[in-house]
């Protein structure tokens, strides 16, 4: 069946909602590939064996993750009129009695972490589950969950990411229909450009300004391509995005394919995601099946279609030049710019290219559906909109924070963090990945934005925010980065393939307290050299965790060295 | 559209004036800078540049400054493009400091080198503070910079595509595809004729061309009927003559030069004219 109209794209969205509620009980367990690591499949399959076994009435589904990774694997449990509710680490063990509890319009107390009576999907649904179980926490008390919001991880964790119908009946695609059907390619820029929102991959270059640049730009062909190849050290959070709502991605990039004039979509998607892969495939068959990718979209003549390329396992293939090369066929190698992706003879087989990240394109939908009013309300002046992170390492409660831009590190840390994993002090944070750097807890209350970690010394990045505590060596923190970094190095520069390599080398000696001052002061030299001498963006950025922990925690490599 | 249309500016080029330390200079609009300042003898250090291929901007060495709005922003000119108006600066203190950071690396990196040992020298630099990498295994005997000359003259120029780099970042090396003799070489030494620190390394050994840089690769070479010496790389010679007129393909066919020299002086006496320069032009 095609989605040709608005009416046909109700009539989904209401056999989606059948979906969402089928009026009996619904179990949903999380299973993207954090649920999945920790036994998420198993407490599936032991679900269907019982449920089978006993032949009840019961629908069991996946859904994707809302984001507590420390309480997995999360199980939902939505009974007609009863408040969904989330269970947190299910084992196999604890499936019989879950059950048999939902079996009697129950659910077991002891598991559950909170109740949702009713959900904003914010792309137009609010879906109200019902009152009832008042003695499980609401969602909106969790400390985890109460300084968030939800904006891009809006249905993660609740709908079926291998199921279009369920993104439809949320409030799916809608947004898609109103930009092609009721808007012209330029009233869509000058959303996105009132929106405010700017890349989601780190360097914050404007969303509507790149478009723009991309529209105007005189080729008869062009292509949109979306930045999956997240490889940040800790980061995981376009991971999540794809995994568990792929279709506000494929959304995003109709939207976008239409106001740029693109015919043909790219996803570079890094070969380690392969449920990722696999979901994304799934979604864009379903979408043709709908029509929602093909020719004649909506019945508005326009046509487009997204294809998936995926990486070799280089990060440098994330750079946008590399990334280009490597669907290309050629070796992942930066070149330098201009010619930038989105001018002619700059981007994917010469043809002017749009480049955003996994997230930003999922904001797109957000702001078409609610306007760029409703968006930019969201976050801080210049910083608009929230923004996901992956908040890891020696941190009390590991997960995906959604948060609005303009968070004091302090809140995501503490507040959301709950802290030091094993009740340890925090002792810094390390954000933007191997391109990042280290920021002392004095300066905690440094808001989260694009100047704000610059300023620092930090970036954005993608979204990885790692936690070190009272234990860790601030050191051996940048050591780890730079061997990270080496190892990723393409090798076409000299100051990142020689210089990184050399870095390694004397962080090395410095940990094997072999070093000298001297040393320190060659160190400091020479990443300063790389970060001014560098082709990409992997080289000028690589020095950060060096030159950040040389400016907080300088006592630390003072200890190492003999004078 | 290739990447080369697409750089280069097309039709009747501009004049721009550039300004390079203060003085002026004419250029084509869109000329790579470096090339102008080659042209004017203007020192600008480089390994990586040739002026027949693309941008490519991998040695770094040739940083310049360019004046913008009251601001400097440093950049490097094999990848700049002339423009009215441009003003770079060369050789200031940021640039000296970083680009001798860089000439430490690359004594680091190819330590046999006497051609970086010299360039490195003319710039003050005579010691390294890094470790020397010294490999006795290395076919290219510790001179390589990795410049990516010689891969990009085979495979863009030459169109042989016989050599590339092998691994990714410090491990990355120039050879054949996983280090054995390749068919795709013509034999044709681009690699060598580029190279700026003289790493690559070719002989003619009697009836073969060995390329001792790129895993002992043997290329054929072409015998001449009249003297029975060895003068050039079978396959090369065979896709030369392809592209030459037929009467003349057959007059030069397997003879050396030095033979071809001889027959046509011996013509052109026979044929009482003399064999006056220029008559075989």
């Amino acid at each position: 069946m095609k989605i040709g109209s608005a009416a046909d794209l109700e009539a989904v969205r209401q056999a989606g909602m059948q979906k969402l509620r089928p009026g009996k009980p619904r179990i949903a367990v999380g299973l993207a590939t954090c649920g999945i690591a920790v036994g998420g499949n198993r407490v599936y399959e032991r679900l269907r064996e019982i449920i089978e076994r006993d032949g009840l009435d019961i629908v069991l589904t996946k859904t994707g993750c809302i984001g507590y990774c420390k309480e997995e694997p999360l199980v939902n449990i939505s009974i007609p009129n009863k408040p969904l509710v989330i269970l947190h680490k299910v084992t196999e063990a604890d499936v019989e009695e879950i059950v048999k509890q939902v079996s009697r319009g129950k659910v077991p107390a002891d598991k559950a972490l909170c109740r949702v009576p009713s959900w904003d999907h914010v792309t137009g649904c609010t879906l109200e589950y019902g009152k009832g179980f008042s003695k499980i926490p609401l969602y909106e008390k969790v400390p985890f969950f109460k300084a968030q919001k939800k904006v891009i991880l809006r249905d993660a964790g609740l709908i079926n990411p291998e199921d279009i119908d369920e993104y439809i009946a949320v409030g799916g695609y809608a947004a898609a229909l109103k930009a092609l059907t009721g808007m012209d390619p330029e009233t869509i820029i000058k959303e996105v450009e009132n929106s405010g929102l700017r890349g989601r991959g780190g360097a914050g270059f404007p969303t509507g300004q790149k478009w723009r640049i991309t529209r105007d730009a005189k080729a008869d062909k062009k292509y949109i391509l979306c930045n999956a190849d997240e490889g940040d050290p800790g980061a995981y959070m376009n991971r999540n995005e794809m995994e568990s709502d792929p279709h506000m991605l494929i959304e995003g990039m109709i939207i976008g394919a239409f106001a740029m004039g693109a015919a043909k979509g790219f996803i570079f998607i890094r070969a380690e995601y392969p449920l990722a892969i696999k979901r994304l495939k799934l979604a864009i068959g379903q979408a043709r099946e709908y029509g929602l990718l093909g020719s004649n979209i909506f019945g508005t003549g326009f046509s487009f279609d997204i294809g998936i390329a995926t990486g070799a396992g280089a990060f440098v293939c994330g750079e946008s030049t590399a990334l280009v090369a490597s669907i290309e066929g050629r070796t992942g190698r930066p070149h330098p710019r201009p010619p930038r992706l989105t001018d002619i003879g700059g981007g994917l087989f010469g043809y002017p290219t749009d480049l955003n990240n996994v997230e930003t394109w999922c904001n797109v939908p957000v702001i078409m559906a609610n306007g760029s009013d409703w968006y930019s309300r969201i976050g801080a002046e210049g910083n608009t909109g929230t923004k996901v992170f992956s908040l890891v390492g020696k941190v009390d409660r590991v997960g995906l924070v959604e948060v609005p831009l303009g968070t004091t590190l302090h809140t995501i840390v503490s507040d959301i963090g709950n802290g030091g994993a094993n009740n340890k002090k925090v002792k810094a944070v390390q954000t933007g990945g191997p391109s990042g750097g280290c920021i002392p807890l004095r300066l905690f209350e440094t808001t989260v934005d694009y100047e704000s970690l610059n300023r620092v010394g930090s970036i954005m990045g993608s979204g990885g925010i790692v936690v070190m505590d009272e234990d860790t060596d601030m050191v051996d923190i940048a050591r780890y980065f730079i061997n990270f970094a080496t190892g990723e190095s393409c090798g076409k520069c000299v100051p990142c393939r020689e210089g990184l390599k050399h870095a390694l080398l004397l962080l090395n000696r410095i940990m094997a307290k072999k070093g000298t001052k001297k040393d320190i002061e060659t160190l400091a030299l020479l990443s300063d050299t790389i970060v001014a001498t560098s082709l990409c963006g992997l080289g000028q950025t690589a020095p950060n965790p060096v030159l950040t922990t040389l400016a907080y925690f300088r006592e630390e490599y003072d200890a190492l060295v003999k004078p | 559209m290739t990447r080369k249309e697409a750089s280069s500016t097309g039709g009747a080029k501009k004049q721009v004036t550039v300004t390079i330390n203060g003085k002026k200079y004419p250029a084509d609009e869109g000329e790579i800078l470096l090339g102008v300042a080659v042209r004017e003898k203007i020192a600008i250090p480089h390994l990586c540049y040739e002026p027949s291929l693309d941008p490519y901007g991998a040695c770094r060495l040739c940083m310049v400054e360019v004046i913008k709005d009251g601001k400097r922003e440093m950049t490097t000119s094999c990848t700049l493009r002339a423009a009215e108006g441009l003003e770079v600066v060369t050789d200031t203190p940021a640039i000296v400091k970083y680009r001798n950071v860089l000439f430490e690396l690359y004594l680091a990196e190819a330590p046999k080198s006497e051609v970086i040992k010299e360039m490195a020298a003319r710039y003050g630099v005579t010691k390294t503070r890094f470790l020397k990498k010294l490999d006795t295994t290395d076919s290219l005997g510790n001179k390589c910079v990795l410049c990516g000359l010689c891969v990009r003259a085979c495979n863009e120029i030459m169109g042989a595509g016989a050599i590339g780099f092998v691994n990714r970042g410090p491990y990355t090396v120039v050879n054949t595809p996983y280090f054995e003799p390749t068919k795709d070489c013509f034999g044709c030494g681009a690699c060598a004729k580029v190279c700026p620190t003289k790493a690559v390394e070719f002989e003619d050994r009697g009836s073969e061309r060995v390329m001792t840089s790129w895993s002992g690769t043997k290329v054929p070479l072409a015998r001449c009927d009249c003297c029975g010496g060895y003068y050039a790389p079978k396959a090369l010679a065979i896709s030369t003559l392809a592209h030459i007129t037929p009467s003349l393909r057959e007059e030069i066919a397997a003879l050396c030069p030095v033979c071809r020299g001889r027959r046509i002086a011996r013509d052109e006496i026979l044929a009482g004219r003399g064999g006056g320069a220029g008559s075989h032009g």
